[in-house]
C-alpha cells in the first residue's frame, strides 16, 4: 500500500466524499428555499423543483455509493467483501464459521428450473432455444420502423411544402439518402424474415434434466418448415465464455472445447403438417465438466441443431441444457 | 505457514476438507485480524471471479483468545461445485487462504491451492 495506488484511492475516495457533500449541500439548500423562504419562492413546487431534488440528490447517491465503494477495497479483503455480497449487509466484523446457505446445493450452477419449465410432448422436457437470427431480426425490425417512421414524417413535411410553392430542396437532399436507407433495412428485415419463416422452427426435446456424465440421455429432434433438406446434424457442445474489459469496451470470448455429432440425417423433403423427426441417444462424456456460471465466466453445454436446405441459407440453431457434476464421484485409486 | 492435514491435494466434492495454519516470526500482540478463508478463484481471459465457501474472521477478543503457540485447525465439508477444472478459455481453482492484518497497517497473505474432482491432474 504504497505510492500511486495509495494516492490513486485516496484521490478517488477523496472525489466521491466531495460529490456527496456537493450533492448533500444543494439538496439542503433547495429544501430550505423553498420551505423556509415564503416569500422568495425561487422555484415552484412542480416546476423544476423535483427536477433539481433529484439531480441534487443523485449526486448525493453517487458519492455515497462510491465512497464506500472505494473504502469497502482498501479496507476490507476479496474474501471479506464477497462474502459481505452475498450476506447483503454491511461490514460486522464476522467471527466463527461463515458457510454461504445457497452454496449448500450446487454453486456456480445456472439454477435447473429455467430448463424444465417447458413441459415436451413426447420426451420429459422441450429445451429452450437460443437462435442469434431472432435477436438480430427484433434489432432489424425496430430499426426499418423507426427509420421508417421519421422518413414519412418528412415526407409529409416536404410535400406540405411543396404544395404550397415553397420547394424545399435542403430537405429534399437529405430525404434521398433516408429513403435509401428506409428502403434497404425494410428489405432486409423482410427477408430475414421469411428465412426464419420458410425454414421453419426446430424443437428439441430430452428425457431427463440436468444431464450427468457418463449417463445416457434419449433426443428427439423435429424440424418443421416447407423445404428441402440437404443435411441436418445434432451435435453436443460445450463452450466456454469469458467476459473481459479491453480499455473501455467490454468484451465477450467464446470457444468450443467439445463438440461430438449425435446425429445426423441425409437428403429429405419437410412439408406443413410433415415435420422430420429425428430420435437418438447421447451420452455425456465421464471426464466432462459441468456447467458453470459466475459473474464473467461460464462454460455452457448446448444441443445445436445444423441444417442446410434447398434455396435457403444454412441454419444454426442452439438448445442450452444443464450438467452437473456425477453425484458421487469416488476418490481414483492410484494417481497417474 | 498453512498446512494441509491431507496426504494429497486432492478432494472430492462433498468431502471435507481439513487443515491448519500458524503464524510465525511476528510479534502476537501486532495481529489486528486474522482472516481464514476456503475459495475458488477463476484465471484466464476473463475478469477473475472469487466464490468464497468458507469465511471466518477473528478480530477482537475472538483472537485474543487464541494461543498461536498451537497451529489453528479448520474443518469443512466442500461443496460438489464448481469442481477444479482447467480449459481453454479460464480455469477454476480453488484455495485456502489466510490473511493475517498487523497494527502498522500491514497485511500478511498465504495460501495454499488444493483439487476439488479428479477433472484435472496439475495444480
Amino acid at each position: 500500500m504504497s505510492g500511486w495506488w495509495f494516492i490513486g484511492s485516496l484521490g478517488e475516495a477523496l472525489f466521491f466524499a466531495a460529490v456527496f457533500l456537493i450533492g448533500v449541500f444543494l439538496s439542503a439548500i433547495l429544501i430550505s428555499w423553498q420551505l423556509m423562504s415564503q416569500s422568495t419562492q425561487p422555484l415552484k413546487i412542480w416546476n423544476g423543483f423535483w427536477l433539481f431534488l433529484g439531480v441534487c440528490l443523485s449526486f448525493a447517491v453517487i458519492g455515497i455509493v462510491g465512497f464506500w465503494y472505494r473504502v469497502l477495497k482498501v479496507v476490507t479483503s476479496d474474501e471479506h467483501r464477497e462474502v459481505i455480497a452475498q450476506r447483503g449487509i454491511i461490514p460486522e466484523p464476522l467471527s466463527g464459521t461463515q458457510i454461504p446457505k445457497r452454496t449448500a446445493l450446487a454453486p456456480s450452477i445456472p439454477d435447473v428450473k429455467r430448463f424444465t419449465d417447458s413441459p415436451g410432448a413426447r420426451l420429459a422436457y422441450r429445451l429452450p432455444s437460443q437462435i442469434p437470427e431472432n435477436g438480430a431480426l427484433v434489432a432489424l425490425g425496430i430499426f426499418a420502423m423507426a427509420w421508417n417512421a421519421m422518413i414519412a414524417v418528412f415526407v409529409v413535411l416536404a410535400a406540405e411544402n411543396y404544395f404550397r410553392d415553397q420547394t424545399p430542396w435542403q430537405l429534399l437532399l437529405l430525404l434521398l439518402p433516408g429513403i435509401y436507407v428506409a428502403i434497404r433495412s425494410a428489405r432486409l428485415f423482410f427477408r430475414s424474415f421469411i428465412q426464419i419463416l420458410g425454414i421453419g422452427s426446430t424443437t428439441v426435446e430430452i428425457e431427463e434434466l440436468p444431464l450427468v456424465p457418463g449417463r445416457e440421455y434419449h433426443l428427439e429432434v423435429v424440424q418443421y418448415g416447407r423445404l428441402v433438406i440437404k443435411k441436418i446434424a445434432v451435435r453436443l457442445e460445450c463452450q466456454e465464455e469469458s467476459t473481459y474489459h479491453f480499455g473501455t469496451d467490454l468484451r465477450t470470448e467464446r470457444q468450443t472445447v467439445f463438440s461430438q455429432e449425435i446425429a445426423s440425417h441425409g437428403r429429405d423433403r419437410i412439408d406443413w403438417g410433415y415435420p422430420l423427426r429425428l430420435e437418438c441417444r447421447f451420452c455425456v462424456p465421464e471426464d466432462a465438466m459441468h456447467s458453470f456460471q459466475s459473474k464473467h465466466n461460464a462454460i455452457h453445454w448446448k444441443i445445436v441443431v445444423d441444417g442446410e436446405a434447398n434455396r435457403w441459407p444454412s441454419y444454426s440453431r442452439s438448445f442450452p441444457v444443464l450438467v452437473y457434476p456425477q453425484p458421487k464421484s469416488s476418490r481414483p485409486t492410484a494417481a497417474s | 505457514m498453512i498446512r494441509l492435514s491431507g496426504l494429497q491435494p486432492t478432494y472430492m466434492p462433498g468431502e471435507n476438507i481439513d487443515f491448519e495454519y500458524r503464524v510465525a516470526n511476528v510479534d502476537r500482540g501486532s495481529i489486528v485480524a486474522v482472516e481464514c478463508s476456503v475459495c475458488w478463484l477463476t484465471e484466464g481471459k476473463g475478469t477473475e471471479d472469487l466464490g468464497v465457501h468458507f469465511f471466518q474472521r477473528l478480530a477482537g477478543d475472538s483472537l485474543a483468545a487464541i494461543d498461536w503457540t498451537i497451529a489453528q485447525r479448520i474443518s469443512c465439508p466442500l461443496p460438489i461445485s464448481p469442481l477444479s477444472y482447467e480449459g481453454k478459455l479460464l480455469k477454476i481453482s480453488w484455495c485456502v487462504r489466510v490473511r493475517f492484518f498487523l497494527n502498522d497497517g500491514t497485511e500478511l497473505m498465504a495460501q495454499q491451492p488444493f483439487y476439488v474432482g479428479t477433472l484435472t491432474r496439475e495444480v
